[in-house]
């Protein structure tokens, strides 16, 4: 356990002090906030269109009256969490992926090796680092967005939300983690280096960009701009009726989207912030009993990632790949 | 054979060769080709759900797809050329100036009677040659897969439009092959080569959309443009800016008008002297790169 | 033919405030082996690098074959043939396909009978088709020999051409340049570490430290100039050590 103590520190000092990597972390960090900046702004637009439209009302003498629009502080999170999604996850395949690669190019797996560690202590110490990392990353990227959310957002929060934010920023750690992991393994499994990133940016943009992407394009309400049943004039009770004919094709689309981790941690954590109308404003139960199976499955690859990295990370498959 | 087209063959032997660019052209050419059979089906399911809405008596609005052409199933390629394309485009080129910095071989090419810029330049000619051809086999596959699923073959304006979405389509992968040879001659290790371009990658196509439009990242992903925010205020503002670079939503504009998608409004020039200005300033930089910075030596 | 293949007056290079090169005036005349001597950081490297273009001095001037490094680069380069330190290849392509397009840059006319005539040279044919990836380091080190004078340079400039050969490669090795220079007529520039071999393969010798030339000869002058010393190495030693005190 000490060796894998002192490993995971050498890696975290390791990182710490080389700069691209915290200018990475820096630059998901602007991307979140930013995001939070705009869906503030487009938030304050629609309040001054509501003002104005009520205000038109008075002045054309009529007594009608249109609900205001109503602020849910946590949904102004969906563009920031998709960039988690997206560009976190390329920064998590990455971290993995040089985690291994710099140990290969610098020549220090002999070092390493040639010391009495224990079988897994190598691939441990690694793991722990990335864990650590990406538990106190993630809980700095939540606190500031949690800050720009109270300050720029101008957003009240109260203790409820609190809590779905700990559930999201959980869901992000063990996607992102499961991502440097998946990374991990493919650089020590892979014998040439430019190989194994190849296929973990290729992987990254089948499961992250491509199958969601398909699943999207797939769902006849994405068809048309604004949605096709709002085109057909259709509205939402009408809509499931409709769609209650097709649920041999919405099953297979679900199914598509489904392969994807990328979707099961958007839809989990969309559920938690209240991005997803079914679950805003819920009760943490109704949330985790809705979302249960996402989270299982996220969880599931995250078993599945750290036990590929610890069987792919043993001296006898990494110095054996060295070319 | 010259001194020209002796570097652009053996650039283009050299890509070949890689096999990041061969898994990264399967994915590619594969998606163009299932991008038909998708949007077929899309089509099929949303003419289903307006015959059970009609059949209810929920709509009696016209059916939104009766009037669309073959075209409408090529929509996903535009946003596979935005994603795979432009990744492709970025990795080639990261690997063209890496491959000679890594073996120190451009010792040996700049020892001879060669200028900087004149092999900068056949490699990058050799490199548009390759994604020109790249695209060609495209657009034939994307021509053969729509008329299979139209059951009959497109016609020769709808094969004229396709060629015309893939010829913009090569202008628009320019720019980021320019910007991966770019970082293959300043980054200072393999990883950051390849990595700071994917970032300016994401920054242009998912997070500049964002600024002028707020509109959301996965969002973009979708062919059919999601409606813009209202452009006052904040967004009047950050449009104005974040518009002329967002190089994606450009291509995306562009590609929908050649595809007579009837939702796309607007003219497709400006969108192409945008791609063009982009295209021949990164064209333009990697050329005037200096012979040290070509030789300098990576840390990984 | 100019009687002088490369000549240096006061050349000077600068990296920042560090000086790597201070001042150098060189002779070396045509036909010559000439072995570079100095420890590790001297400035040997740079002046390999100057006097093939690939970089330009802080101050100072070098000429090869008469033809100015600065103002007449491009004659300087037709000139020259180069085996940098550690030579490598495109890995993905076979030793005929990286000749082919080493060749073709240096605008040589018959491609294919100069390779097999310069593979056939280097008693090294029959690994055309074999992909550089898969070669040892001594067939690597043949393999920049050959790109290096493919285009028949004048002078031949080789960055510590022996490391990391084994005594068969560096015995091997010697033989090809000693051919290159009675054979060829090249005029051969070498840096090395490996004292012995400059012994066996250069007519003439430099000594560089920290970037100052302190001494130039041919080897038969040096070794009788030190009889007190046994070896080459010791006279290195002894005029360095003089140097430093």
């Amino acid at each position: 356990m000490t060796e894998i103590l002192t490993l995971a520190r050498k890696e975290i000092t390791d990182l710490r002090r080389n700069r691209f990597m915290v200018v990475l972390f820096a630059f998901l960090a602007v991307a979140v906030v930013l995001s939070v900046i705009v869906a503030s702004a487009d938030f304050r637009l629609k309040i001054a269109d509501y003002q104005h439209y009520v205000d038109a009302l008075k002045a054309a003498g009529s007594s009608a009256t249109a609900p205001e629009p109503s602020l849910f502080p946590l949904q102004m999170l969906r563009g920031g969490i998709e960039y988690l999604e997206i560009i976190g996850s390329l920064f998590a395949v990455v971290l993995g992926y040089s985690m291994i690669t710099k140990e290969k190019g610098r020549g220090t797996l002999a070092l390493l090796f040639s010391r009495p560690l224990g079988r897994y202590a190598f691939i441990g110490g690694k793991i722990l680092a990335v864990v650590l990392l990406w538990v106190s990353t993630v809980a700095a990227l939540f606190l500031v967005i949690t800050a720009s959310l109270l300050v720029i957002g101008n957003a009240p929060l109260h203790g409820g939300d609190y809590v779905h934010l700990f559930f999201a920023a959980a869901h992000t750690a063990v996607y992102l983690i499961m991502w440097s992991l998946l990374a991990m393994s493919l650089a020590s499994l892979i014998r040439r280096t430019g190989t194994g990133l190849v296929l973990a940016l290729v992987l990254w943009l089948v499961v992250v960009l491509i199958i969601p992407q398909i699943g999207d394009t797939m769902d006849p309400d994405n068809q048309i701009p604004g949605g096709l049943f709002a085109s057909l004039q259709v509205d939402k009770s009408h809509e499931q009726a409709v769609m209650a004919h097709f649920t041999g094709y919405e099953t297979t689309r679900d199914l598509i989207e489904q392969t994807s981790v990328t979707k099961q941690y958007e839809r989990a954590t969309f559920a938690y912030l209240g991005i997803k109308n079914e679950y805003n404003q819920q009760p943490l139960s109704f949330i985790w009993a809705g979302t249960f199976n996402n989270t299982l499955w996220l969880l599931a690859a995250l078993a599945a990632s750290v036990s590929t990295a610890m069987l792919s990370g043993t001296k006898k498959i990494i110095l054996r790949k060295v070319s | 054979m010259n001194r020209w087209t002796a570097v652009i063959a053996h650039e283009l032997l050299c890509t070949m060769r890689e096999r990041l660019p061969q898994v990264l052209l399967a994915v590619f050419v594969g998606m163009v080709a299932a991008s038909a059979f998708i949007g077929s089906s899309a089509r099929a399911s949303v003419t289903g759900v307006y015959s059970e809405a009609v059949r209810q008596g929920l709509t009696t609005v016209p059916n939104p797809f009766d009037s669309l052409s073959p075209l409408y199933y090529a929509r996903n390629s535009v946003i596979y050329i935005v994603l795979i394309g432009a990744l492709l485009a970025i990795v080639v080129g990261v690997y063209s100036t890496l491959r000679d910095r890594q073996a120190r071989t451009m010792d040996l090419v700049l020892s001879r009677d060669v200028r900087p810029s004149f092999y900068l330049s056949a490699k990058l000619a050799g490199l548009g040659l390759f994604t020109a051809l790249l695209l060609a086999v495209s657009a034939v596959i994307s021509i053969a897969c729509i008329s299979v699923v139209a059951g009959r073959i497109i016609s020769v304006d709808d094969g004229a439009r396709l060629v015309g979405l893939y010829a913009v389509a090569w202008l628009f992968i320019l720019p980021f092959l320019c910007l991966g040879m770019l970082a293959g001659l300043y980054a200072t290790s393999v990883t950051s080569a390849l990595l700071i371009p994917i970032v300016v990658w994401s920054v242009t196509i998912f997070i500049l959309p964002l600024l002028g439009t707020a509109a959301h990242p996965v969002s973009l992903l979708n062919p059919v443009a999601s409606p813009p925010a209202i452009q006052s205020g904040f967004f009047a503002v950050t449009s104005n800016l974040v518009n002329p670079l967002s190089l994606g939503e450009h291509f995306k504009h562009a590609g929908a008008l050649i595809l007579a998608d009837p939702q796309a409004t607007g003219t497709v020039t400006t969108s192409i002297w945008t791609i063009l200005a982009f295209a021949i300033a990164a064209c333009v930089a990697v050329i005037m790169t200096r012979r040290g910075r070509m030789r300098s030596a990576l840390h990984d | 033919m100019t009687a002088t293949a490369i000549s240096t007056t006061a050349l000077t290079k600068r990296y920042g405030p560090h000086q790597a090169l201070r001042e150098l005036n060189l002779t070396v005349p045509t036909g010559e082996i000439f072995g570079l001597l100095g420890h590790n950081g001297a400035g040997k490297t740079t002046i390999v690098n100057l006097l093939t273009t690939l970089m330009e001095p802080s101050s100072g001037t070098a000429e090869i074959n008469g033809h100015d490094i600065t103002t007449a680069a491009t004659a300087v380069r037709r000139s020259i043939g180069y085996l940098p330190e550690n030579v490598q290849f495109y890995d993905n392509l076979t030793l005929a396909e990286n000749l082919i397009f080493f060749a073709r840059l240096s605008g040589v006319r018959s491609v294919g009978s100069r390779i097999s005539e310069v593979l056939d040279f280097l008693d090294f044919s029959g690994h055309e088709n074999q992909r550089m990836g898969t070669f040892s380091k001594g067939m690597r080190q043949r393999a920049g020999i050959a790109q290096a004078i493919l285009h028949e340079p004048s002078v031949l400039f080789l960055d510590e051409p022996t490391s990391g050969l084994d005594p068969q490669g560096v015995a091997k090795l010697r033989e090809t340049i000693i051919s290159l220079n009675t054979k060829l007529g090249m005029t051969i520039f070498m840096n090395t570490h490996l004292l012995a071999e400059v012994t066996k393969t250069c007519t003439s010798i430099g000594i560089l430290s920290s970037g100052t030339l302190i001494y130039q000869d041919s080897v038969d002058a040096t070794l009788k100039s030190f009889p007190d010393q046994e070896s080459l190495e010791d006279i290195y030693l002894h005029i360095e050590a003089g140097q430093r005190a």
